[in-house]
C-alpha cells in the first residue's frame, strides 16, 4: 500500500498543529460557532445528539495492520470501544469529546492517518472496490488512481468551500461494488477501441432527497488527462453549483438544470483550457504511485492445501467459505469477508478487542493490510487456502463469522436517531427486529443474494435507494414509520427502487420483509432466479399486494 | 479595516469604496461594483479605477476587466461562498497582474487558501484582525497541488 513520503506526513502533522490551534480559539471564544463549524466538518467532527462524532479517513478502504490498531487503541482511550465503519469506508467514532480531538488527530497522524475532508462541503475520501487487485476481472487496480486523486483533493485551495459536499468512487473492472453511479463523480477504468486503457465519467450521481443516477460525460478520459478534468468538472460546479438551498446544491442538481449536454461543453471548454498544464500526470509520475501497489509477494505452492478435506469434514466451516469467501485471481489463494454484521449488534460497529484480532489476523495470513467495504464489513484480501479454517477459527471465537454476507442480514445501516442529530427514525432497533426475525427461518438459506438498506432519514446514507430492499424511516407525529422501496441496485446494473405504498409502522417493518421474501419465492421462476431479476420482471404490483394484502 | 498586502499589514490604503448611496468621488482612486463601472466607464476614463466583482456577476464580464483595471477586489459574501477562489485562479490564469483583493469575509482560517488561489491583497475585518492572522501563511508548509503562482503539484516532487 501507499507509504507516506515526507512531504505526506509533514502534511498531517501540520495538519493537526492547525486544528489544534482552531479548536483553541473556539474554545476561547475567537472563532464564531458558525466558522468553527465548518472547519471542525472538514476535519470529521460532528456534533450529534449524544456527544460529538469524529469521522477518521480510511483512504479508498486500505489499511495496514499498525493502522487497524491505531484505531483500536482509539476507540479504547477516547471513545466506548467501539468504531463504526461506514458507506464511505471510514470509522466512526461516537464517544469523543470536543476538546479532544486534536489528541486522537496527533495519535492518527504517528500512523499515517487522518480525518481531513471526512464531512463538510469539499472532496471527501474517494471510495473504490474493496477487492481492488484481487478479483480476475479487473481490468486495472484502481487504487494508484485514487492515491493520485487522494493527494490532488487534500486540501485543495480552491475546492474547500464548494456549494455542497463532493465525493468520488473509481472502479477497475466491469463489477461495481463502489456504487459509482450514485457519486457526483465516477470513473470506471475501461479500454477504448484502440485497445488503450482509460477512464468512462460519470458526473451528477447521488442519493438524498433527490437520487439520480450519474450521466456519461467523458466514454474516454485518457489517464493522464484524470486530474484536469476532474479540476475542469469541479470548477464548473464551484462557480455555477446552487448556494442558496442546501438541499438544491449537489451537482446533480446542476447538471439536471443544464442539461448534461450543456454541462459537458462548460467542462471541456474549461478543461481546453487547462489540459497541457502541469496537472497532466507524466508516466513517470503513475508508475511511481503503481509501484506501491505491487502485488505481494504470493507463494507458488499455495494450492497444497487441505481446504477440500476441510470442507467436507466441517459443515460450519463450508457454510462460512461458501459464504463469506471470494475466489482470488491467483491460484490458492482466497478473499476473506470479515462480517461486520453480527446478530443482533449494530451493522459496521466493531470494538477495539475485534480490531486488535483482525489486525493480527491480517498480520498472520495477509500480508498485513484490510480493506473496509462501502457495505460496512471488512476484508482480508489474500488468504492462503490453507490457512482458511485457521482464520475461520480464529474469525468465529471473535464474533466475526455470521455467514451472511450478501444476505438479507448483511444490511447497510445508518446509526439512525439513537445517535445521529439528524435522524427521524430509529434503525438499530429495526436491524435487531430483522435478526431476530430471520436468524432461524430455513427458507433464507435459499434466497440468495439479496441487498437490504435502511436509513433513518431522507439524507439516504445507508444508500436505501438503491438496496434490493430499501428502507426509509420517517416520523410521523412522533412515531416511527418505515417506507419500503424495491429493486434498487448500486453495481453494474445501477437503478433506484421503485416505492411500494404507504409507510409501515415500526413493529411490522420485519413481517413486511417476510411477505416481500415469500412473495419473491412464489414469483421466481427457479432458485437461479435473483430477488433483484424478479422484481425487475414482474414490477413491484405483486409484493404489494403481499404486502398490503390485508388492508383490502 | 486592516488590509494585508503580500503577507504584510499595510497602513495606508489609496483605495476608497464609497457607499452604496454616495455619488462618485470626484478625485481619487475609487473601488466600483461591476455594474456601476460598465454604466460609467466612458465618464471615468483616465482615473485610478478598480472594480469589485462576485459570484454572481457574469464571468465574462469579469475577466474582461483584466487589462482595463488596477484593481479586482473579489466579494466573499460569506465565508462559505467558495466561489471566489475560482474567479481568482481565472483572472490570474487570464493573465491578469494588477492587484487581486479579497473582500468580505475574509478571515484567519482562508487566508492560505486565498493567497494560493492569486489573492495577493486581503483585507481582513477590524473585528477578526490580530497580528496572529498572519501565522495563517505559514501553517501549512506543503501542498500537494499547484495554484496560481506555483503549478507543480507535490507528488512528482517527492
Amino acid at each position: 500500500m501507499y507509504q507516506y513520503t515526507e512531504v505526506d506526513q509533514k502534511l498531517v502533522d501540520e495538519r493537526v498543529a492547525q486544528y489544534r490551534d482552531q479548536t483553541r480559539r473556539y474554545l476561547a471564544g475567537e472563532l464564531p460557532d458558525e466558522e468553527f463549524r465548518a472547519l471542525r466538518l472538514m476535519n470529521g467532527l460532528y456534533i450529534q445528539r449524544q456527544a460529538p462524532m469524529l469521522r477518521v479517513a480510511v483512504p479508498y478502504g486500505l489499511m495496514s495492520s499498525n493502522q487497524l490498531r491505531k484505531l483500536a487503541h482509539i476507540a479504547r482511550t477516547y471513545d466506548k470501544g467501539y468504531g463504526h465503519f461506514t458507506t464511505r469506508t471510514n470509522i466512526q467514532y461516537n464517544w469523543p469529546t470536543l476538546e479532544s480531538v486534536p489528541d486522537i488527530l496527533a495519535e492518527l497522524a504517528q500512523v499515517q492517518m487522518h480525518a481531513i475532508q471526512t464531512s463538510g462541503n469539499c472532496i471527501r475520501n474517494t471510495t473504490t472496490d474493496p477487492y481492488a487487485g484481487v478479483i480476475a476481472s479487473e481490468l486495472e487496480d484502481p487504487r494508484p488512481w485514487c492515491e493520485i486523486i487522494r493527494q490532488w483533493s487534500t486540501l485543495h485551495p480552491e475546492f474547500a468551500y464548494l456549494p455542497r459536499k463532493f465525493k468520488i468512487a473509481v472502479t477497475g473492472g466491469p463489477e461495481d461494488r463502489a456504487a459509482s453511479q450514485v457519486h457526483d463523480i465516477g470513473l470506471h477504468l475501461v479500454k477504448n477501441d484502440a485497445g488503450e486503457t482509460g477512464f468512462e465519467v460519470l458526473v451528477g450521481g447521488g442519493l438524498g432527497r433527490t437520487p439520480v443516477i450519474g450521466k456519461q460525460i467523458n466514454p474516454f478520459l485518457a489517464p493522464q488527462d484524470l486530474l484536469s478534468y476532474l479540476e475542469a468538472i469541479i470548477r464548473v460546479y464551484n462557480l455555477n453549483g446552487r448556494r442558496d438551498n442546501k438541499y438544491k446544491a449537489r451537482i446533480k442538481i446542476l447538471v439536471n438544470a443544464m442539461g448534461i449536454d450543456a454541462f459537458r461543453e462548460q467542462v471541456e471548454a474549461e478543461w481546453a483550457d487547462i489540459r497541457e498544464s502541469d496537472l497532466r500526470l507524466s508516466q513517470g509520475e503513475i508508475e511511481k504511485v503503481k509501484a506501491q501497489f505491487a502485488p505481494p509477494a504470493y507463494e507458488a505452492d499455495a494450492t497444497n492445501n487441505d481446504l477440500h478435506a476441510q470442507l467436507t469434514e466441517n459443515e460450519e466451516f463450508r457454510v462460512w467459505f461458501e459464504r463469506n469467501t471470494v475466489q482470488h485471481k491467483v491460484a490458492g489463494y482466497r478473499i476473506v469477508v470479515v462480517s461486520l454484521k453480527p446478530y443482533l449488534k449494530a451493522p459496521g460497529d466493531i470494538t477495539d478487542i475485534q480490531m486488535e484480532a483482525v489486525a493480527d489476523l491480517a498480520d498472520r495470513f495477509s500480508f498485513g493490510e484490510i480493506r473496509a467495504t462501502h457495505h460496512q464489513n471488512l476484508v482480508l484480501a489474500d488468504v492462503k487456502q490453507g490457512d482458511l479454517l485457521e482464520v475461520w477459527k480464529i474469525l468465529h471465537a471473535n464474533n466475526l463469522a455470521r455467514p451472511n454476507i450478501g444476505t438479507l442480514t448483511d444490511m447497510i445501516v445508518c446509526p439512525g436517531f439513537d445517535f445521529c442529530g439528524l435522524a427521524n427514525a430509529k434503525t438499530l432497533n429495526i436491524a435487531e427486529q430483522i435478526n431476530e426475525k430471520f436468524e432461524n427461518v430455513d427458507y433464507m438459506h435459499d434466497i440468495g443474494e439479496i441487498r437490504l438498506n435502511m436509513s433513518g432519514c431522507i439524507n439516504a446514507c445507508a444508500h436505501h435507494h438503491v438496496g434490493h430492499i430499501g428502507i426509509l424511516g420517517v416520523d410521523k407525529k412522533g412515531e416511527d414509520w418505515y417506507q419500503f422501496t424495491l429493486g434498487g441496485s448500486s453495481e453494474a446494473d445501477a437503478a433506484l427502487g421503485k416505492s411500494i405504498g404507504k409507510a409501515i409502522a415500526a413493529d411490522e417493518v420485519a413481517n413486511t420483509i417476510e411477505k416481500i421474501l415469500l412473495a419473491y419465492i412464489d414469483q421466481r421462476d427457479s432458485e437461479a432466479e435473483s430477488f433483484l431479476e424478479v422484481v425487475r420482471r414482474v414490477g413491484v404490483e405483486p409484493f404489494k399486494e403481499a404486502v398490503y394484502a390485508a388492508d383490502h | 479595516m486592516p488590509l494585508i498586502i503580500d503577507r504584510t499589514p499595510v497602513a495606508e490604503d489609496k483605495w476608497i469604496t464609497p457607499a452604496e448611496d454616495q455619488a462618485i468621488p470626484a478625485d481619487g482612486a475609487i473601488i466600483l461594483p461591476l455594474a456601476q463601472w460598465l454604466e460609467n466607464r466612458d465618464a471615468l476614463a483616465g482615473r485610478e479605477i478598480g472594480v469589485q466583482v462576485n459570484g454572481d456577476d457574469d464571468l465574462d464580464q469579469v475577466l474582461a476587466l483584466n487589462g482595463q483595471v488596477e484593481l479586482i477586489a473579489v466579494e466573499f459574501p460569506a465565508f462559505t461562498d467558495g466561489r471566489g477562489f475560482s474567479i481568482a485562479r481565472l483572472l490570474r490564469r487570464a493573465g491578469y497582474k494588477g492587484q487581486l483583493r479579497a473582500v468580505g469575509d475574509v478571515t484567519q482560517d482562508r487566508l492560505a487558501h486565498m493567497e494560493r488561489c492569486g489573492f495577493d491583497a486581503l483585507q481582513v475585518p477590524e473585528d477578526r484582525f490580530k497580528p496572529e492572522v498572519l501565522n495563517a501563511f505559514d501553517e501549512m508548509s506543503v501542498r500537494y497541488q499547484g495554484g496560481a503562482s506555483v503549478t507543480r503539484p507535490a507528488y512528482p516532487q517527492s
